[in-house]
């Protein structure tokens, strides 16, 4: 089903991030920027989770050729406006 | 000057331009067929595709639920963000899946979709009462939410019984003429307001009660230790098994929701999904306002009878009444865009995979699909009324049971051995064991999410029988893989 798109391994990070590291960041200090550290991590995680997505995606066959053919479309809709 | 006197006029016109701005979306729209009205005409842009998957995910939970939440239990809260993020990433592999099988078949939402699966109309029937009753709790949930927040902002002004009233009329109003565009455009004006009013109480909140977020965040390190880490507070059920549970069920359950489903399915190619899953994450940052401002609450509102309004005391307080009554219609809205969606998949569920069955009725699906949005939203309004604790007691059940759907509506599509006995059974047993938890008070059960253990016992029984009894499906009712080649399918209107 998703043969060649290694990729989308990265979609395995905001798992890693929101779960499996949680026993280890259930805890007050250090205090960071005035977050204690579970909710700093929560915050992390959600601030690198659409960055794990980009990822996932950029090395994604079907992205890059989806996205091709939405810049093609997107080319070929001026040619006819010009 | 009487402070209700500025708030109910402000909301009376947020409530009326709603309603305009949501008939509004029908103009321009030629046919008013099934697709057109239940899935945009399944052409729907990012945009609208981005504030319809948002609109059912910050709902009226977002102003009220998680500052409620932190505020009596603390930062573990913070489990929605978690499925969430997680949900939207899996959204990325699943939701194209979903939108090509839809659109190769002519699907509307996952009764039909199990329907076409198994070639059986009584399993889509089955799936579609189902998911009635899971999805009807929500309902309640958001009237119940809206008569809090507008009861409130209008200092009492506006009782319960006429805020659940104009819920469901302004509700009904645009998503029988509109269809699921009408809930997009309405979901448009909402997320304007809920990123305004949630930046704005962002700043100056802790700045009126705190003079900064050094202070509060200094106050609350120091005095609140227990409200920051897990299990919290109050409950010692909410600890680190419950939390991981509870994020990892809910984050795999997330793409196959209906509401999520005919958002999906409403967008116009895959890639506008693809491209949804990757902005999405972003927008949870907001969730993170109600969670702290709810432990900010403890030191401003401490002793609050009602948790769900912390965010709200504070903001009566320290803000403008103007202020407090454009929140009041950002919460409202937020609670009106989700029960508006909700009663539209019921509908539309209904109407493709029960009453429209007959070859009699086949013709008049969309008629039939309006006409149970409108009993599915009477229905919540009098169950609101007569018996609210029952449905409080299903709502518990919501999530938990709508995830043991999973095989039957997911799994299925990759595995060509499952059979509809295999499948039924085993949501079945699921459903048994999450409904024999949770009314016997035992969710959590061993520390873990009452609905994964279901969920567990479900995927042994499914397995079971495909092992015993293998169907074999054929190979264009399951998931086709994607490839970079192969163009979009193209549209079957149906």
């Amino acid at each position: 089903m998703f043969r060649n798109r290694a990729s989308l391994c990265w979609l395995a990070g905001p798992p890693v991030l929101y779960l499996a590291a949680v026993p280890l960041v259930n805890r007050v200090e250090p205090v960071i920027f005035g977050l204690p550290l579970f909710m700093l991590w929560m915050l992390v995680a959600t601030l690198l989770t659409p960055g794990c997505v980009a990822l996932a995606a950029l090395g994604d066959p079907v992205w890059r050729a989806r996205r091709a053919t939405a810049q093609s479309a997107v080319a070929e809709a001026q040619e006819v406006e010009s | 000057m009487n402070h209700a006197a500025i708030t109910v006029p402000i909301l009376a016109v947020f409530m009326i331009a709603t309603v305009g701005l949501g008939i509004a979306a029908r103009r321009g729209r030629a046919s008013g067929d099934m697709t057109e009205w239940s899935l945009g005409g399944r052409s729907m842009g990012l945009a609208l595709t981005l504030v319809l998957v948002a609109g059912e995910t910050y709902t009226s939970f977002s102003y009220l639920g998680a500052a409620g939440w932190s505020y009596t239990n603390g930062i573990s809260g913070l489990y929605v963000v978690g499925y969430l993020g997680i949900g939207m990433a899996i959204s990325y592999l699943i939701a194209p899946i979903f939108w090509s099988y839809a659109h190769r078949h002519g699907l509307h939402n996952i009764s039909d979709i199990v329907a076409h699966r198994f070639d059986s109309p009584w399993l889509g029937a089955l799936v579609a009462i189902t998911s009635t009753v899971f999805l009807l709790p929500y309902i309640q949930l958001q009237f119940t939410g809206l008569g809090v927040v507008v009861s409130t902002v209008s200092y009492g002004a506006i009782g319960l019984t006429a805020s659940y009233l104009i819920a469901f009329v302004v509700a009904e109003c645009f998503v029988l003429v509109s269809g699921l565009r009408g809930s997009g455009w309405v979901s448009v004006l909402k997320d304007g307001l809920v990123v305004i009013t949630l930046a704005v109480v962002f700043v100056y909140v802790p700045l009126h009660f705190f003079h900064g977020y050094g202070p509060m965040l200094h106050r609350l390190v120091e005095q609140k230790q227990r409200w920051l880490t897990l299990p919290g507070p109050a409950n010692h059920a909410l600890g680190i098994g419950w939390y991981m549970s509870t994020v990892l069920l809910n984050g795999v359950v997330y793409s196959m929701l209906p509401t999520q489903i005919a958002a999906f399915l409403g967008a116009k190619n895959t890639h506008t999904l693809r491209r949804n899953a990757m902005i999405m994450p972003f927008y949870q940052v907001l969730l993170f306002v109600p969670v702290l401002l709810g432990l900010g609450a403890l030191f401003v509102v401490p002793g609050l009878k009602d948790s769900n309004l912390a965010l709200f005391t504070m903001i009566g307080k320290g803000l403008p009444p103007w202020f407090f009554a454009v929140v009041g219609a950002a919460g409202a809205l937020s609670a009106i865009v989700p029960t508006a969606v909700f009663m539209l998949v019921i509908g539309t569920m209904w109407g493709r995979s029960v009453l429209g069955l007959h070859r009699r009725t086949a013709a008049r699906q969309k008629e039939l699909s309006q006409a149970v949005t409108l009993i599915a939203g009477v229905l919540a309004l009098v169950l609101t009324f007569a018996y609210p604790a029952a449905l409080v007691r299903l709502s518990l059940l919501s999530y938990e049971g709508m995830a043991q759907l999973l095989p039957l509506v997911l799994l299925s599509l990759f595995s060509r051995r499952m059979s509809a006995p295999a499948g039924a059974a085993g949501a079945a047993v699921g459903i048994a064991v999450v409904s024999a938890l949770v009314f016997t008070h035992h969710d959590p059960v061993f520390g873990l999410n009452a609905g994964l253990v279901g969920l567990l016992a479900n995927l042994i029984v499914v397995v079971a029988i495909t092992a015993l009894r293998p169907a074999d499906a054929p190979a264009d009712r399951l998931a086709q893989p994607e490839s970079p080649i192969e163009a979009e399918p193209v549209a079957q209107i149906a």
